[in-house]
């Protein structure tokens, strides 16, 4: 695309959020008109989303009538549990993405994190403000490490990491959840009772409630935000942030600028993997409180999500993890007037197949408001 | 020992087919220069696609429709990758999420069930198997010879290795392609369509449950050859039945090597292949993930 005449940096940032914003109204607007037709009628379809929107961000009219603040925090705290997870393995791919990496893996990566988490969570016995960091200490190490096979087989020998993340992912499921959780890492309870996963971590473990026991928002999210925060100084602010843009934009073009390219990518590839750690440890040590028998949902998938939609930009994809946390929350309320609590993922999927149609929104865009200072 | 070697023999013939058609599937859009991460979705579509119809027409009708879902999410991608020219990896992964979550929506929102569709009538069974499994052994020599040994097939190659020379003899590479995805996706259909009526009696909500991937590997691991993908799956399919037999021929073994390190053994196999090999060797079409664009010839 030619190089126009410097447009404003607030409309350069505009254009590139268009699409995916284009993206997630039309698939809410689709959504909408599905349930109007499937249960008679528009007015059952705005029921419906306002259930969603109170469900996600907070019983407003509630409050209003003289409600106690609690119709407020108890859907942030099912929303902010879902944004982080989201944020963390959306970041994951996004960072992937940066160097021009797919990590299909995110799924195994979280898989080893949680475990790690897990075990030291549940096999060791300290303070909290001890216990918690080296718990997601633990968790990032094996997720990075979980990361770093991929990315020396592309280097080194050519092996694609699409093939061997989806490879990984497979190994993660087969060693963690048919055997290590039911086999050896198998909780331990008297009395013939069984409990299927891992032994209960200890309380010094859990991530703290921010707000008492009124609500489930624990330290996840703030975890979360703070690694967006610190992702996106890295990459706009940094020289090492700086390399592993340009070796995404081009490998080629960044070596012959003397960027070490397979030290970047190795580097992002690790922290992709800590990333997905980290997540599973979120889920661990701030909803699960231990491995359960089955993880049972395709967080790696939905960071896919969350890093194409956010258009593979940091902030982009806390935005879109905060969205759709609070859609997935909140749909659940929807099963009152008879919507199935699946329906915010078919929002997110179209949204993305929406996004993955970017050059259509583009040109759309560049017809309705053709760029300043002479377009095509 | 013999009765181990005939029920292993039995497992894989269930087993495989599936993953054969998806597989070999996957060799038509790749071989055409469109990636095709998308297995899944199509595989599942075919899969409760194939199971919803039977429930109202006879099972191998019901199969015919889930070929024709698997190449409609087949047209849907390769509209996605060549007349929008997205990113060929993201419109599959976007068809996957998308068909995860309609499967899902469709079994509560139609079937008020959300494990699964009511039961259906299997397939006919041919020799012990299902009709599907016979037409999995002839379905990769078939398509090997349509890609080896026709013109059709020669341009196929042709627009996955230079496609700007395809569209100088005057062939539209559009429509080729589209039409490679199209039947990629209706093998795929049919894989997902044996999960649901042959080797089950119902549409099952994790279906395929990762098999669609694991398509795509036995595509790598095959090298981009219809026969080298289905012998690929097949390898898979084995090593999965060797296990389940192992298991039940054998409850002690289970006791030495855990069934999870069982289960890794094949992906790790796979996995350990591709990283021994010559880098050259398993070499993907040129022009594999690069749309055309005729202005730019």
């Amino acid at each position: 695309m030619p190089e126009t005449a410097s447009p404003s940096r607030a409309n350069v940032v505009l254009r590139s959020a268009l699409p995916s914003v284009l993206a997630i109204v039309t698939s809410l607007v689709i959504c909408f008109v599905a349930v109007a037709l499937l249960r008679g009628g528009v007015a059952v379809a705005v029921d419906a989303f306002l259930a969603m929107t109170w469900g996600a961000i907070g019983d407003v009219p509630k409050l209003v009538d003289g409600a106690s603040i609690a119709v407020l925090l108890r859907p942030w705290g099912e929303s902010a549990t879902k944004a982080a997870l989201l944020t963390l393995t959306g970041l994951s791919v996004a960072v992937a993405f940066r160097v021009g990496l797919f990590n299909i893996g995110a799924q195994g990566q979280l898989m080893v994190g949680a475990l790690a988490a897990a075990v030291v969570g549940a096999g060791l016995e300290l303070p909290p403000f001890v216990h918690v960091p080296l718990c997601l200490v633990a968790a990032g190490a094996a997720g990075a490490l979980y990361a770093l096979g991929p990315a020396i087989l592309k280097l080194r020998r050519g092996v694609h990491e699409v093939i061997s993340t989806i490879m990984l992912n497979w190994v993660a499921v087969s060693l963690v959840e048919n055997w290590l959780v039911p086999g050896p890492l198998r909780a331990q309870v008297g009395g013939g009772n069984s409990v299927a996963g891992t032994a209960q971590i200890h309380e010094s473990a859990e991530l703290p409630r921010l707000v008492g026991e009124v609500s489930r928002l624990n330290a996840g999210i703030v975890l979360a935000v703070g690694a967006a925060l610190v992702l996106w100084l890295w990459l706009s602010r940094f020289v090492g942030g700086y390399e592993w843009r340009a070796v995404g934009l081009g490998p080629e073009a960044a070596r012959a600028a003397g960027i070490d390219v397979s030290g970047a990518v190795v580097r992002a590839m690790v922290t992709s993997g800590a990333l997905a750690g980290l997540a599973g440890a979120v889920l661990v040590l701030g909803t699960e409180q231990r491995y359960p028998a089955t993880l049972g949902a395709p967080y790696g998938f939905d960071g896919i999500a969350m890093a194409l939609i956010g258009n593979g930009h940091p902030l982009g994809v806390l935005a879109t993890s905060v969205l759709f946390g609070g859609l997935r929350a909140g749909g659940t309320r929807m099963q009152l007037f008879g919507v199935h609590k699946s329906f915010p993922e078919l929002i997110q999927g179209l949204a993305l197949l929406l996004v993955a149609a970017r050059l259509i929104w583009i040109r759309l865009v560049d017809r309705l408001a053709p760029p300043r200072g002479g377009g095509p | 020992m013999s009765g181990l070697v005939l029920s292993l023999l039995d497992t894989v013939l269930d087993a495989a087919p599936a993953l054969i058609f998806a597989a070999v599937g996957a060799t038509l859009s790749e071989r055409a220069g469109v990636v095709n991460v998308g297995v899944e979705g199509m595989m599942r579509a075919g899969a409760f696609a194939a199971a919803a119809a039977a429930l109202v027409m006879p099972t191998p009708l019901g199969v015919v429709v889930g070929v024709a879902a698997g190449a409609l999410v087949g047209a849907l991608h390769g509209g996605l990758c060549i007349f929008a020219r997205s990113d060929q990896v993201v419109s599959g992964m976007a068809i996957n999420l998308v068909m995860l979550a309609l499967g899902q929506f469709l079994l509560e929102a139609v079937f008020s069930s959300p494990s699964g569709t009511p039961p259906i009538t299997q397939l006919p069974r041919w020799l012990g198997h299902s009709p599907l499994t016979w037409l999995a052994v002839v379905t990769p020599l078939v398509v090997h010879g349509l890609v080896e040994r026709t013109a059709w097939g020669l341009r196929l190659r042709a627009v996955g290795e230079k496609p700007e020379a395809v569209a100088a003899m005057g062939v539209r590479v559009s429509r080729l392609r589209l039409g490679a995805v199209m039947a990629s996706g209706a093998l795929a259909g049919l894989g997902g369509a044996h999960l649901s009526t042959a080797v089950l009696d119902r549409f099952e909500h994790h279906m395929p449950a990762g098999l669609g991937f694991m398509a795509v590997a036995a595509m790598v691991f095959g090298r981009w050859t219809p026969l080298g993908a289905a012998l690929a799956a097949l390898f898979f399919a084995f090593g999965n039945a060797l296990r389940l037999s192992l298991a039940s021929s054998f409850p002690g073994l289970v006791e030495v090597v855990p069934q999870g390190v069982l289960l890794a053994l094949p992906y790790a196999l796979t996995l350990l292949v591709l990283t021994l090999q010559r880098p050259g060797l398993a070499r993907a079409p040129a022009a594999l993930g690069r749309p055309y664009d005729p202005e730019l010839r």
